[in-house]
């Protein structure tokens, strides 16, 4: 199989991408089979626009409600997020690794390899699009939902061109400069704006016209599920997609490869220059590495700015949109009739029409966990497994250390951490309030901060511990991320399902079932995530206590 | 060299799933002694030296360091043993300072002038960082936070690993050196010459199975060599062919070309009593030549 560039890429990378193409049909039947147990006939008596607002303008049924919802929203972010993570490793992951000079020295030019690598992203990405369409109109068949004038082929091939995009705009980055966190920044950054302006900018009016600007508008501006394909957005898509292809090609053979190396930093550089020499190496010499928690707290610097940038960014800016919305907005919404909130139910639910829903609709159901999530799974999964994959653990365990001590200061940077994210979005929120002109109670904010903390301490604790029974980063993470995905999944279907005992079995529901933007703190609730987090934390001791250190991959 | 026991290994063994990767491995080794562990790629050095580091665990058997158990005490242990992985990674970020910083910090302090003589006897750069090092000067800062903390025992998987020529003659002074302190070297190897030059004893090991253990200069005494003799007359091969240990005997004219192996001064109490010996030469055993010879022996009895 290892024939080729090509083979070898599809070898390392087919299975990622079966078990995400795999969850995501099981969402689709999941949440086909939650909605189908509604009575939704109501959404019919729907004013038109609102309707199409919602994606909704053809028929309205249950398969419709769930491919709309999974395939639509968590499938296209995530196949578009797998396209980019491989995208941003084709070129400068090799250089990275250090294995680049010898993929080369073998009689294949440059081009070569990285048309090979285009390929094989090209090829699972089409793969992805087929699987889900499958599972869409597949899952429909056998639970006999009608799907009426529903184009799911047009939404597939919608969610093709915008991956293909996205995928090969991170290849460009990582081909033309050998960076890959700035192929993953860069793209990542372009795929959020764009989904939340292309989801916020329409309702403004004439903001529709900025829209088209974002690469995310081409996606789904069209509704496509529901007005078939809109040749002249795939078109652009494709069209841009090609041309990051040719320009990745011509760049990387233009450019001198890197060696296996570290960058350097603004940090170095002030180092570097007698100076500032003395501030800095107290500031990135001493300080970082006096203890372990320390050095935990540096290395997840990036992440920790990211997330609460974002919270900062998005709270205020949802508070000044608030503000802008045309009254006609706020009409429609108040001709809404009950149930319609089963609508928002993935994004964490709530009625958009109140400054709470409106909040918890936009961040804190889906975005905040996973800005929080980024923070403290990235921690988890690198403490112990991230040490034993970089060979690391073998000389910090050389130190008169034990290992339980090594799981309690690595935590403590966790607990930190997700506290810090906590505090900045009620910081965000409150100001968003402020901007909007919002009657928010400061101590539902702060109680929702709070359990948002808590949710992101579950799954951090848990990557912590498979990382800490395995070894393996790659399980850490993903085994944290799928759990609590699927767990966000059974409380979102829990909540359209009028509240059925199992959904209490999911985290998320003490996150946000007590509604604490309306209610405030719900003690019990915050009691129930401490508990599964600390758990998770204590459970992690004797499973790495146990076991071997993993020498190499 | 004291009778004191600095690392003892008993029955130690280790499996993972159906491969036996150390084998009922018993080991003494005392305090002030540079112990050299070789054997080839694969053998179970780096086994048996993660064990007692506590990375893996024995699937039965114990070892012991400074009376103190591996598994149950290895915190205690660490604060008196300096340690240099094999296959040698740390922090690619960080400098080489940072990196002695960090490993300082978590031994609770360290003289910094020390490890500034070990720097320059080493020739390291400690100012750039550990990610932007070649191979070799990463391993100097690896053999730094080894050697920086004095500890009783420093315990070394392949240390020479990418080191110039010059700078391995430098680590093996600083070797004898704390042996000479009555502290404890243990090093793994499969450079058979740095291990001569430097160990007192050498342990081998092949196929997790320890299969000679003594001294360097028991070792070379058991080795065959290649001995030249002149004499005074033309010579009898028979009266060499009677002496213990010797083999594939060559005459020719006053010359005589032998293998020998055994020890020298009976060869040449025997040879005295025919001949007057004008010239001798030997051509001295090394490490390489005892290594195949073990491992011929192994593999004739296996």
């Amino acid at each position: 199989m290892l024939a080729t560039v090509f083979a070898k890429t599809l070898r390392d990378r087919w299975l990622g991408w079966a078990i995400a193409s795999g969850v995501l049909g099981f969402f689709i039947l999941f949440g086909m089979y939650a909605y189908e147990g509604l009575d939704i006939s109501f959404l019919e008596a729907f004013p038109e626009g609102y309707k199409s607002v919602l994606g909704l303008a053809g028929g309205i049924d249950a398969g419709a409600l769930a491919i709309s919802a999974i395939q639509g929203s968590y499938g296209s972010m995530t196949i578009a997020a797998m396209a980019l993570a491989m995208g941003a490793a084709s070129i400068a992951g090799e250089e990275r690794k250090g294995t680049i000079g010898l993929l080369l020295a073998n009689p294949k030019s440059r081009t070569h390899v990285l048309v090979a690598k285009m390929a094989a992203l090209v090829l699972l990405i089409t793969l992805a699009a087929i699987a889900l369409w499958g599972c869409s109109v597949g899952f429909a068949a056998v639970l006999d939902l009608e799907l009426g004038d529903m184009d799911v082929m047009a939404l597939s091939t919608h969610m093709l061109a915008s991956s293909l995009f996205y995928g090969l705009l991170a290849t460009v980055i990582s081909a033309a400069t050998g960076n890959r966190g700035a192929a993953i920044g860069v793209t990542v950054g372009v795929m959020v704006v764009g989904f939340l302006g292309a989801g916020l900018l329409p309702m403004l009016d004439g903001g529709e016209d900025w829209a088209k600007l974002l690469p995310w508008y081409y996606f789904n501006g069209s509704d496509p599920l529901n007005n078939g394909i809109d040749w002249g957005h795939i078109g652009l898509l494709l069209g841009f997609a090609a041309l990051f292809a040719v320009v990745a090609v011509v760049s990387l053979n233009r450019r001198d490869l890197k060696g296996q190396s570290v960058g350097v930093t603004m940090i170095d550089r002030l180092r570097a220059n007698p100076l500032t020499r003395k501030l800095a190496d107290k500031l990135a010499g001493a300080a970082r590495v006096s203890s372990i928690w320390a050095k935990t707290a540096s290395e997840h610097q990036v992440s920790l700015m990211a997330a609460c940038a974002y919270m900062l960014y998005v709270q205020l800016l949802l508070g000044w949109f608030w503000r802008a919305l045309p009254e006609s907005m706020f009409d429609m919404l108040d001709a809404m009739p009950e149930g319609m909130n089963a609508m928002f139910a993935l994004f964490g639910g709530g009625d958009i029409g109140t400054p709470a829903g409106w909040f918890q609709i936009e961040t804190f159901g889906m975005m905040a966990p996973i800005m929080v999530m980024i923070v403290t799974i990235s921690i988890g999964s690198n403490a112990l497994a991230g040490e034993e994959a970089r060979r690391t653990m073998g000389l910090l365990l050389a130190n008169p250390i034990s290992r339980s001590r090594i799981i309690v200061e690595k935590s403590v940077t966790m607990v930190f951490y997700a506290s810090v994210v906590g505090l900045v979005s009620f910081l965000g929120t409150w100001g968003g309030a402020l901007a909007g002109g919002m009657e928010l109670p400061l101590g539902n904010i702060a109680a929702i901060c709070a359990l948002l903390t808590l949710v992101g301490l579950v799954g951090g604790a848990l990557a912590l511990a498979i990382g800490a029974g395995t070894g393996r980063k790659g399980s850490a993470i993903w085994g944290a991320v799928g759990f609590m995905l699927v767990m966000h999944v059974m409380n979102s279907m829990g909540e359209i399902a009028d509240n059925p005992a199992w959904q209490k079995l999911s985290p998320f529901y003490y996150y946000l079932g007590s509604d604490p933007l309306n209610n405030g703190m719900d003690w019990s609730h915050v009691a129930v995530l401490a508990v599964i987090a600390v758990v998770f934390f204590v459970v992690a001791i004797p499973l790495f206590q146990r076991r071997d250190i993993r020498q190499r991959d | 060299m004291s009778d004191k026991i600095a690392i003892r290994a008993e029955g130690l063994t280790k499996h993972y799933g159906k491969v036996e990767a150390l084998n009922d491995l018993d080991l003494d080794i005392r305090a002030g002694e540079v112990f050299g562990f070789l054997g080839p790629n694969g053998a179970g050095k780096t086994t048996t030296i993660r064990t007692m580091m506590d990375e893996i665990r024995a699937t039965s058997g114990k070892a012991s360091i400074l009376g103190m158990d591996t598994h149950t005490q290895a915190v205690e242990i660490r604060k008196y043993i300096g340690y240099l992985p094999g296959d040698l990674a740390m922090y690619p970020n960080l400098t080489g300072k940072d990196t002695i910083t960090y490993y300082a910090n978590l031994r609770g302090g360290v003289d910094w002038k020390y490890v500034d003589t070990l720097a320059d006897r080493l020739d390291a750069d400690l100012t750039k960082k550990v990610g932007d090092l070649s191979s070799g000067n990463r391993q100097k800062v690896g053999l730094i936070q080894a050697f920086m903390s004095k500890p009783q025992v420093i315990i070394m998987d392949e240390p020479s690993t990418g080191l110039d020529p010059l700078v391995q003659r430098e680590l093996q002074k600083m070797m004898r050196e704390v042996a000479d302190e009555g502290r404890t070297v243990f090093l793994s190897s499969h450079t058979l010459s740095e291990v001569q030059r430097v160990a007192d004893r050498v342990g081998i090991i092949r196929h997790g199975c320890l299969i000679a253990l003594e001294t360097v200069q028991v070792l070379r005494s058991k080795a065959m060599r290649q001995v030249e003799i002149e004499l005074d007359q033309e010579a009898d091969i028979s009266v060499f062919e009677a002496v213990d240990g010797v083999s594939d005997v060559r005459a020719q004219n006053h010359h005589v070309v032998m293998t020998f192996g055994g020890d020298m001064g009976a060869l040449l109490k025997a040879v005295e009593g025919y001949y007057s010996i004008v010239d001798i030469s030997t051509q001295s055993a090394d490490l390489e030549e005892i290594f195949l010879k073990y491992y011929q022996d192994e593999e004739a009895s296996a």
